[in-house]
């Protein structure tokens, strides 16, 4: 007897290799939800942790045309350089404003 | 034996236990007055009429994301006991695919797990989709609103990279037994062990031990060696390919494979060749699926500060 393609819902095991952890996945959704934000939109905001797709690289290119964000290209070093400057001036004075210690944190601060 | 199986529904995978078994818990009380609010506030939603749901109990289940620019209804094929009708809610141009459920964490029973794929395949017929993992409800439209907005970009350049492309899955099997029957044919050192080991008087533990390590590493380098013929085989017909695990010791291959819509028949052909070529392997062929193996976008939940 030949191979034959089954289709995808006729095996369950399959199915749950696929289904349980694969595709578009919210982390830790299940416990948010539980928890009881009751409106999204105002408490809690859904954030892209990681893409992937898996084409192969060049495949990817000849097949996909350019949809992605614009490119940063068209900016030259010293704008780029300037830019960081001014960010740094600018962090220097509000860590100042606020005396904050010197070092990164991740806990965004109130205002 | 039949060279190839066709997979059957039932081959009792109820024992592979789900990693997190939600428990399932009471929805808070105080969510009525999230559902209280009407589901049209936005333009950009599909009208849909609010049947008569317990208010503060009924959710969305979320299935799949779709291009379209159309809302769209798939019909009474939805997750639960009372199938409820499966339709779209807009974001500009792309949609998810949701019905209408009680709000709970569905456990991924077997009924529950096929109609979630089931709503999947129905779907896949028209559009390119972008398989949701399972059991996703969300509490309103508006929800689902935000999630397309907040991912939009992601969504977008996923669903063209997915365009016109369907995933397979092969799982190739073999007999061990009988692999080792043919290597011992053509491998003279482990025909000779053998011999060693039968005529031998005194204790044949180093020469049982010798063949043992002989034998797995053959095994090894054979399925090695199909593997990649089967991957060759099969690359040229493919735009993509990926290996899990394989399940048990009979198990050599366990793959999905990326296929453009157009080379459906040649990717086809393909396989019936392997499984024409290797008389001693089993094939199991299935598809086509949402490209569930090739799409991995993880999205989380962040408190919003402040609502500038």
């Amino acid at each position: 007897m030949p191979v034959e393609r089954a289709s995808g819902g006729t095996s369950l095991i399959d199915v749950l290799d696929r289904v349980l952890d694969k595709g578009i996945v919210i982390d830790a959704w299940v416990r948010v939800s539980l928890v009881g934000i009751d409106l999204l939109t105002v408490e809690a905001r859904i954030v892209v942790a990681s893409i992937d797709t898996y084409i192969k690289y060049s495949e990817a290119v000849a097949q996909v045309p350019s949809v992605s964000r614009p490119a940063i290209e068209s900016r030259t070093s010293e704008d780029l350089l300037a830019e960081n400057a001014s960010l740094r001036a600018q962090l220097a004075a509000s860590m100042a404003r606020e005396e904050l210690p010197a070092r990164r944190t991740r806990t965004s601060t109130k205002a | 034996m039949s060279p190839a199986k066709r997979t059957t529904g039932s081959n009792g995978s109820e024992s592979r236990a789900p990693k997190k078994k939600p428990a399932k818990k009471a929805v808070p009380a105080k969510s009525a007055a999230t559902a209280a609010q009407p589901a049209a506030t936005r333009p950009e939603l599909v009208p849909f009429p609010e049947a008569s749901r317990p208010a503060g109990r009924s959710g969305k289940y979320v299935y799949c994301i779709i291009q379209t620019t159309e809302p769209r209804r798939f019909g009474p094929i939805g997750i639960g006991s009372d199938p409820a009708e499966v339709h779209t809610v807009s974001y500009q141009d792309i949609a998810a695919v949701v019905s209408d459920t009680p709000l709970e964490v569905y456990d991924p029973t077997r009924e529950n797990v096929l109609a979630h794929e089931r709503v999947n395949e129905a779907v896949m017929r028209d559009y390119t989709v972008i398989p949701m993992s399972f059991s996703t409800v969300f509490k309103t439209s508006e929800d689902i609103v935000e999630l397309l907005r907040s991912a939009y970009d992601a969504f977008r350049d996923v669903l063209v990279k997915m365009q016109d492309k369907l995933e397979f899955g092969l799982k190739v099997l073999w007999e061990p037994e009988t692999v080792i029957r043919e290597i011992e044919k053509e491998d003279e050192n482990l025909r000779l062990l053998r011999q060693e080991i039968s005529n031998q008087k005194g204790s044949t533990y180093f020469a049982r031990m010798q063949y043992g390590r002989l034998v797995d590493s053959l095994l090894q380098e054979r399925s090695e060696k199909l593997v990649a013929e089967i991957f060759d085989t099969l690359g040229a017909v493919s735009v993509a390919s990926r290996t899990n695990k394989p399940i048990g010791d009979k198990m050599i291959l366990n793959a999905a494979f990326l296929v453009a819509r157009d080379r459906e028949g040649d990717f086809d052909a393909k396989v019936k060749e392997i499984d024409a070529r290797y008389e001693n392997l089993i094939l199991k062929y299935t598809g086509p699926w949402p490209p569930y193996n090739f799409v991995n976008i993880r999205l989380k939940l962040e408190r919003a500060t402040d609502a500038e």
